[in-house]
C-alpha cells in the first residue's frame, strides 16, 4: 500500500450549489475542443479580418478629420482586405460622406452606419469562413462521443439534469464561437470609441453593442443547436461533421439554383433555405444596416422552426438512453 | 434497523412492456443483494431508485424522499456504479474523476484531492493520469467504482461490480465494499449475477423475475433449511455407525462410504454423534450443518417464471 494512501475516509465539505452544474460540463467540452491543434489554428486566423476592420474604422476617423483626402486611398485599400461585394460600395461611400461631411450631426450619422456596415461585413465573414468550420471541428464530437462511450448514465445518475447537459454542451460552442464573432464586434467597438475625437461618442452609438451581441446571438445560438442535434443522431462524430457541413453547402447550392427561378413569393423561402443567406438578413436587420431585407417575420419564423425542432431531437435523443 | 427505500406496488411500462409489475419491497441499512435474471427488471428498478426514469403508477420513498420528487436531491445521496462499459471520451482517470466529484456538486480543488484520495483507496496507480480509452476491463470497472463513491454517498448501487475483474481483483472489491459498509456505515445495493459474491458479504437478497420480487428476505434466513441435518466425514465402519444411530431413532443415510447425512438440528445431534462415533471406534473427520445453496434458491424463485413462459 502506498504510503500516501489513507485509505476511505468521510468527506463534510460544503457542497455547491447545482444550478451550475453545466459548467462543468462546458469545461469539459472546451479543454476536450481546445486540445485540437486546428481549432486553436483557426481562432488565431479568426481575428485577421476584425484586426483588418479595425484598421478600417482607423481610416474612416482620420477621413473624417482631414476632409476627402484620404478616401481614394482608402477605396483602394478596401479593394484589397474586403472580398467583392455590396458593403464595399456602401462602406466606401460612407467613408466619403464622413470626409465631407458639413455638419457634426451628419457625420455622427455617418459613423453610425460606417460601425454597422462593418459590423455587417465582419458577422458575414466570420459566418462564412471561420464559424462553420470551428463549429463543424467542435460541435460533432459533443453528444456523439457521449451517445458511443455510453457516458449518459455517468452524466444523470448526478445531480445534472437533461437541461443543465445541453446547456454544458451548448455552451461549449459558444464559447468559441464567441472568440470568433461577438469578441471581435464588441472588440471593434471599443476601437472606434478610442479612436473617435471624444468618448461623447458613445452617446450616439450606445445600440451597437446591443445590436453586436443581437446579431451574434442569432448567428450562433441557432447553429450551435443545430449542431448538437447532428450531433445526438449519431455515434460517429464524422458523419455529424458531414451533416453539419452539407447543410451549409447544399444550402447554399441549392439558393443559387433556384433564385434566377424564383418569384416574389417564393423567393423568402429560398433565401431561407440557405442557413448562409438566412442568418445574413437576420444579422443586417438586428444591426439595423439599409440591405433591403424584406419580409423578416417569415425568416425569424424559419429560424424559430428550426430551432424548435432541433431541439426536440435533441431532447428526444439525450433522453432515450434513460427510457430503455 | 430504518427502511433506506420502500417501494408499494410499482409498475413501469415502456409502450406496452411492463418492465416492473406490482413491486413491494423494503430495503434496509445494510448490504441488499438484488438478483434477477437478464431482464427481469434490476436496470429498469435502479433507474426508477435514481429518478431517471417515471413510474406508471405505484408510490414509494428513496431515502425518505418521496419517489419522482427532488431527484437531484436523492441522487447526490446515491453512488450509482453502472454495468455498462462506460466512461467519458478523451478524459484520463483522475480527470473523470475531477468531473464525477463535480458534477455530484464538490468544489473543484476538493475534487481534485478527493479524486487522488478514492483512487488510491481503490488502487489505481500511475494509470490515473492515462486515458481512460486505453484502460483494460478492470481498470475502467475499478474507476466506476471509484467515482461512485466518490462524494461520499449514503447509499452505493453497484451494478456488477465484480465482472471482469480476475480473481485478486474481486476479492479486493470485496474487501472494499466490506470496508464501506462495516467501517462507514454505507448501505449498498449490490446487483450481480456472480452469486458466491452475494453469499460472501450482503446480509438481505431481493430475487426479481419477470418484474416481479419472488422473494425479498435475510440471507442468513433463506440458507437455513426446512429439514435441517448434518453432514459428516468419518473414517472408520460406517455401517456400523449408521445402525447405532438408528437405534437411537436417529435417521440417517449414506451419501459415500465416507461421508453419511444425519437428519436433526446440529446442536441437538452434537452429544450423540460423539458418543456413537466413539463407541463404534469411527472418526468423525468433518460435521457440516446443511444449508440451502443460494443458487438452489435463485433457480427455485425463477423457476416459476420461466415455467409460466414456457
Amino acid at each position: 500500500m502506498p504510503i500516501h494512501n489513507l485509505g476511505y475516509r468521510r468527506w463534510t465539505g460544503k457542497l455547491e450549489s447545482s444550478l451550475n452544474r453545466w459548467m462543468v460540463v462546458a469545461g469539459i467540452g472546451c479543454r476536450r475542443a481546445w486540445q485540437s491543434a486546428w481549432l486553436r489554428r483557426v481562432i488565431f486566423f479568426a481575428w485577421v479580418p476584425a484586426a483588418g476592420m479595425g484598421f478600417l474604422i482607423f481610416l474612416f476617423e482620420r477621413s473624417a478629420e482631414d476632409g476627402v483626402g484620404s478616401s481614394a486611398f482608402f477605396r483602394s485599400l478596401s479593394r484589397v482586405m474586403l472580398a467583392q461585394g455590396n458593403d464595399l460600395d456602401a462602406i466606401s461611400e460612407l467613408v466619403s460622406a464622413a470626409g465631407v461631411a458639413s455638419s457634426p450631426e451628419s457625420l455622427a450619422e455617418s459613423r453610425h452606419q460606417f460601425w454597422t456596415t462593418l459590423l455587417l461585413s465582419l458577422f458575414q465573414r466570420s459566418q462564412a469562413f471561420i464559424m462553420i468550420p470551428i463549429i463543424g471541428l467542435i460541435a460533432p464530437p459533443l453528444i456523439s462521443q457521449d451517445v458511443r462511450s455510453r457516458a449518459f448514465l455517468l452524466y444523470f445518475s448526478r445531480p445534472l439534469t437533461q437541461f443543465q447537459y445541453l446547456l454544458g454542451k451548448l455552451a461549449t460552442i459558444l464559447v468559441f464561437t464567441s472568440m470568433v464573432t461577438l469578441l471581435p464586434g464588441l472588440l471593434l467597438y471599443v476601437i472606434g470609441v478610442l479612436l473617435s475625437p471624444g468618448i461623447g461618442i458613445v452617446a450616439h452609438t450606445w445600440d451597437i453593442p446591443l445590436r453586436v451581441i443581437g446579431a451574434s446571438a442569432i448567428i450562433t445560438i441557432p447553429s450551435a443547436i443545430l449542431a448538437l442535434m447532428f450531433s445526438s443522431l449519431t455515434q460517429e462524430s464524422r458523419f455529424a461533421s458531414f451533416a453539419w457541413f452539407a447543410v451549409w453547402i447544399f444550402g447554399y447550392a441549392t439558393h443559387a439554383a433556384m433564385l434566377p427561378f424564383a418569384d416574389a413569393g417564393s423567393s423568402v423561402l429560398i433565401q431561407s433555405c440557405s442557413l448562409f443567406h438566412l442568418f445574413r438578413d437576420l444579422a443586417g436587420w438586428i444591426l439595423d444596416v439599409r440591405t433591403g431585407v424584406t419580409d423578416i417575420e417569415t425568416r425569424f419564423a424559419v429560424l424559430f422552426a428550426m430551432v424548435g425542432i432541433s431541439l426536440a431531437i435533441l431532447i428526444r435523443r439525450i433522453s432515450a438512453p434513460m427510457k430503455v | 434497523m430504518s427502511a433506506l427505500i420502500e417501494l408499494h406496488e410499482l409498475t413501469k411500462d415502456y409502450s406496452g412492456f411492463r418492465a416492473l409489475h406490482d413491486v413491494t419491497l423494503c430495503v434496509n441499512e445494510g448490504i441488499t443483494g438484488l438478483l434477477g435474471p437478464n431482464g427481469a427488471g434490476k436496470s429498469t428498478l435502479i433507474k426508477v431508485l435514481l429518478g431517471l426514469v417515471r413510474v406508471t403508477s405505484g408510490t414509494g420513498h428513496v431515502l425518505g424522499i418521496p419517489l419522482g420528487q427532488r431527484a437531484a436531491e436523492v441522487r447526490s445521496q446515491i453512488g450509482y456504479m453502472p454495468e455498462d462499459d462506460c466512461y467519458m471520451h478523451g478524459l484520463s482517470g483522475i480527470e473523470s474523476m475531477q468531473v464525477a466529484a463535480q458534477l455530484s456538486r464538490m468544489p473543484s480543488t476538493e475534487a481534485l484531492r478527493r479524486s487522488h484520495e478514492i483512487l488510491d483507496f481503490c488502487g489505481m496507480g500511475q494509470e490515473r493520469y492515462r486515458n481512460v480509452e486505453t484502460y483494460s476491463t478492470g481498470m475502467r470497472q475499478k474507476l466506476r467504482f471509484a467515482m461512485a463513491i466518490v462524494h461520499d454517498p449514503r447509499l452505493l448501487i453497484l451494478d456488477e461490480p465484480t465482472s471482469g475483474l480476475d480473481p485478486q481483483e474481486r476479492d479486493a472489491m470485496l474487501n472494499r465494499i466490506r470496508i464501506l459498509h462495516r467501517q462507514f456505515d454505507k448501505s449498498i445495493i449490490l446487483c450481480t449475477h456472480i452469486l458466491p459474491d452475494v453469499q460472501m458479504v450482503c446480509d438481505t437478497v431481493t430475487i426479481l423475475a419477470a418484474g416481479r420480487v419472488r422473494l425479498s428476505d435475510n440471507l442468513e434466513k433463506l440458507c437455513s433449511v426446512r429439514d435441517p441435518s448434518v453432514t459428516l466425514q468419518i473414517t472408520g465402519d460406517t455401517s456400523l455407525f449408521v445402525q447405532q444411530l438408528s437405534d437411537q431413532q436417529v435417521r440417517a443415510e449414506v451419501v459415500s462410504p465416507r461421508v453419511i447425512r444425519v437428519f436433526g438440528e446440529a446442536a441437538e445431534l452434537n452429544g450423540t454423534l460423539w458418543s456413537l462415533a466413539a463407541e463404534s471406534g469411527v472418526m468423525i473427520r468433518g460435521i457440516q450443518p446443511s444449508r440451502n445453496s443460494l443458487e438452489q434458491i435463485f433457480l427455485e424463485a425463477v423457476r416459476e417464471v420461466q415455467l409460466a413462459h414456457s
